[in-house]
C-alpha cells in the first residue's frame, strides 16, 4: 500500500455517552481532522462497517460536505476493522478519493449490547424467536443457547485447550496473562476505561466464570463512543505537518465457515490457515520477527494465543509458554495490545486498537515501545501492518 | 429453554425432518456429499442437484461451553446449559448442545450419537449425547 494514516481522533471511552451516534461520529471526525490538521473540506470519502447505524449520508448532509466522490462499506463490524483500511487505501490509489475517513460510531454500552440476546431474538409469548439464517444467534444455533460472540469464543477457548491437552490451571493462567498484562497497560493510559482498577492473576483465577472456560476478565467492554481514521497518499502525506505512520500492508482473508462467526470452519483451535499471514506479510516484504507491537482484536483473550500462532509469530502449541512467562508485556519479546486492548481500554470495534498502533509509531503511547512496524488483525479475517513514516 | 426458528424456517425440509424425530442432511445427488447449514448448490462439486439425505448421528465433539451467565432475562432458569460444536460422520459441523438435566463428562474428540428431542408439534432439535448415555433424557 502506498498510503498514509495521518489523523486519529475520537471522543472518550464510556459506558453512557448521553448522545446520539450521529453526534459521537462527529465529533470523532473533527478530532482527527484537527489531529491531521486538515479541514472539513479536504474530506472526499468515506468508509465505514455496514454494521454502523450512521450512513455516509448522515455524515454529509450533517457537515455539510461539499461533495463525497468515494464512499464504501465493508461487511460486518470488526471484522472488517483492518478491511476498511484497505478498502480505503485501495480508493486513494485508484484516484477515486485523495482523503478519506473511517469513522465508527457506537453506542453499545448504552444501546444495544452485543453481549446480550435482545439484540437477536424478539419476544412472543414465552418463546424467544431467532429471524436470522446467519449467527450469531441464527436459527441453528439459537435454539441451544448460543446467542453471542462471547460464546462463540468459548467454543474456540475450549477447543484450543482440548487440541492441545492443557491443564485447568495452565490454561488459566495463558488467558490470565493476557487479562493482567493488558490490565496494567490499561492502568497506564488516561483515555483506559479501567486507568483506575488494577487485576492481579488472583483476582482473575477467582472471577465469575461467564461460559467456560471464559471468565469475565476474558470479555472486552461494551463502550459507548466513536473513532475516526484519516487516510491520505504517502506522498500527500510527506507535504504534511502531520505525524503519519505508513500502511504497508491491509488484507482480508475469508474462506468457508470463517465468517460470519467461525462456527463451521474446519478447524478451531485456528482461525486462519498460513496462507492469511503470508498476504499479509507478504504485501509487505516483511516476516513476523520484524514486527516490534501487536495490536490483536481481542473481543476476548482467547484471540491473543490463537493470532500469535496464526501468524507466526510463534509455534503451534506454544502461547501457553510464550504468554505465562510474559513475552506480551512491555519488556517481553512482543508487546501485545499496549493500551491495554479492547479488554481494558475500551472497544471501539477495533479502531482504537489501529490508534494505538499509530502511537507507538508516532512516539506518542502511555506504554511506549521503540517501535518500526505494527501488526494487527482480527483473526485473520482482515489484518494490516503499519510502518513509522 | 424456549427459543424457537421464526415460523416461515420451520417450514424448511431440515425442521420438518427433525419435527418427525430424524436429523437429515442437505446433501448432493451428484457427488453424495453433504453440507450445513443447507444451502441451494453443493460447496464441494457446484451442482444445484441437491437433496436431504438421513444422517448416521454419529459424530464427534469439537468444542463445547458451559454458560453459566445468562444473556437473556428468560435464560435466567436455564443456566447453566452446554452448548457443543459436533463433527458429524458425513463431514459437516453443527451446533449443538446436551439435554438439560443429562450429567455428562464431556472431552473435546469423545464419540457422540444423535438424539432428537421434540420441543413442540412442530419443531425438534438434534441434541448430540455421549455414547454410552442412556436414553432417558426428556424435554430439555
Amino acid at each position: 500500500m502506498k498510503t498514509s494514516i495521518v489523523g486519529i481522533g475520537q471522543t472518550e471511552f464510556s459506558t453512557n455517552s448521553g448522545r446520539s451516534e450521529l453526534k459521537l461520529a462527529l465529533e470523532a471526525i473533527l478530532s482527527a481532522l484537527d489531529d491531521a490538521g486538515l479541514e472539513v473540506n479536504d474530506i472526499d470519502g468515506l468508509v465505514r462497517y455496514t454494521w454502523d447505524n450512521t450512513s455516509e449520508a448522515a455524515i454529509v448532509n450533517a457537515l455539510g460536505l461539499p461533495s463525497l466522490k468515494y464512499y464504501g462499506e465493508t461487511e460486518f463490524g470488526g471484522v472488517n476493522c483492518c478491511g476498511a483500511i484497505a478498502q480505503a487505501s485501495a480508493a486513494i490509489q485508484a484516484g477515486l478519493a485523495s482523503c478519506v475517513v473511517f469513522y465508527r460510531a457506537l453506542n453499545a454500552r448504552s444501546g444495544v449490547r452485543f453481549g446480550r440476546g435482545e439484540r437477536v431474538l424478539t419476544e412472543d409469548g414465552d418463546a424467544l424467536i431467532s429471524h436470522q439464517p446467519e449467527p450469531p444467534g441464527d436459527i441453528y444455533s439459537a435454539p441451544f443457547g448460543l446467542l453471542v460472540p462471547g460464546q462463540h469464543h468459548a467454543l474456540y477457548a475450549q477447543s484450543y485447550k482440548g487440541h492441545y491437552g492443557l491443564s485447568d490451571e495452565r490454561f488459566t493462567e495463558m488467558l490470565g496473562s493476557v487479562a493482567v498484562t493488558q490490565r496494567k497497560y490499561a492502568n497506564n493510559n488516561p483515555r483506559a476505561l479501567m486507568k483506575d482498577r488494577t487485576l492481579t492473576l488472583d483476582d482473575y483465577k477467582q472471577a465469575r466464570v461467564i461460559s467456560e472456560p471464559l471468565r469475565i476478565f476474558d470479555y472486552c467492554l461494551e463502550t459507548d463512543g466513536a473513532m475516526a481514521i484519516v487516510l491520505v497518499s504517502q506522498e500527500r502525506a510527506r507535504s504534511m505537518s502531520a505525524k503519519a505512520v505508513d500502511v504497508l500492508s491491509a488484507s482480508q482473508y475469508i474462506f468457508p465457515g470463517s465468517v460470519p462467526m467461525y462456527l463451521y470452519a474446519k478447524d478451531t483451535y485456528s482461525l486462519a490457515p498460513p496462507e492469511a499471514g503470508e498476504v499479509l506479510f507478504g504485501r509487505a516484504g516483511l516476516k513476523p520477527s520484524d514486527i516490534d507491537v501487536a495490536m490483536v482484536y481481542d473481543a476476548t483473550s482467547m484471540m491473543v494465543p490463537l493470532a500469535l500462532e496464526d501468524f507466526g509469530f510463534i509455534g503451534r502449541g506454544e502461547a501457553a509458554d510464550f504468554l505465562i512467562s510474559g513475552q506480551n508485556g512491555l519488556d517481553g519479546s512482543l508487546p501485545v495490545n499496549t493500551h491495554g486492548g479492547l479488554l481494558s481500554e475500551g472497544y471501539f470495534h477495533g479502531l482504537n486498537s489501529i490508534a494505538e498502533g499509530v502511537r507507538q509509531l508516532r512516539g506518542e503511547s502511555s506504554n511506549q515501545v521503540d517501535a518500526d512496524t505494527v501488526f494487527m488483525t482480527l483473526r485473520g479475517a482482515s489484518s494490516m501492518i503499519m510502518g513509522r513514516a | 429453554m424456549n427459543i424457537k426458528p421464526a415460523k416461515q424456517y420451520l417450514e424448511q425440509p431440515y425442521w420438518q425432518h427433525l419435527a418427525k424425530g430424524k436429523l437429515f442432511l442437505n446433501s448432493c445427488n451428484d457427488c453424495g456429499s453433504s453440507h450445513h447449514p443447507p444451502s441451494p448448490i453443493c460447496p464441494k462439486c457446484r451442482s444445484f442437484n441437491t437433496g436431504w439425505k438421513e444422517a448416521s448421528g454419529k459424530a464427534t465433539l469439537n468444542s463445547f461451553t458451559v454458560v453459566r451467565h445468562p444473556v437473556h432475562p428468560h435464560l435466567e432458569q436455564d443456566v447453566p446449559y452446554i452448548v457443543t460444536l459436533v463433527d458429524l460422520e458425513e463431514g459437516v459441523r453443527l451446533v449443538s448442545g446436551i439435554p438439560a438435566g443429562m450429567n455428562v463428562d464431556l472431552k473435546v474428540g469423545m464419540p457422540l450419537k444423535c438424539q432428537v428431542i421434540k420441543k413442540d408439534d412442530d419443531f425438534a432439535l438434534p441434541y448430540f449425547v455421549p455414547v454410552d448415555a442412556n436414553d432417558t433424557a426428556s424435554e430439555g
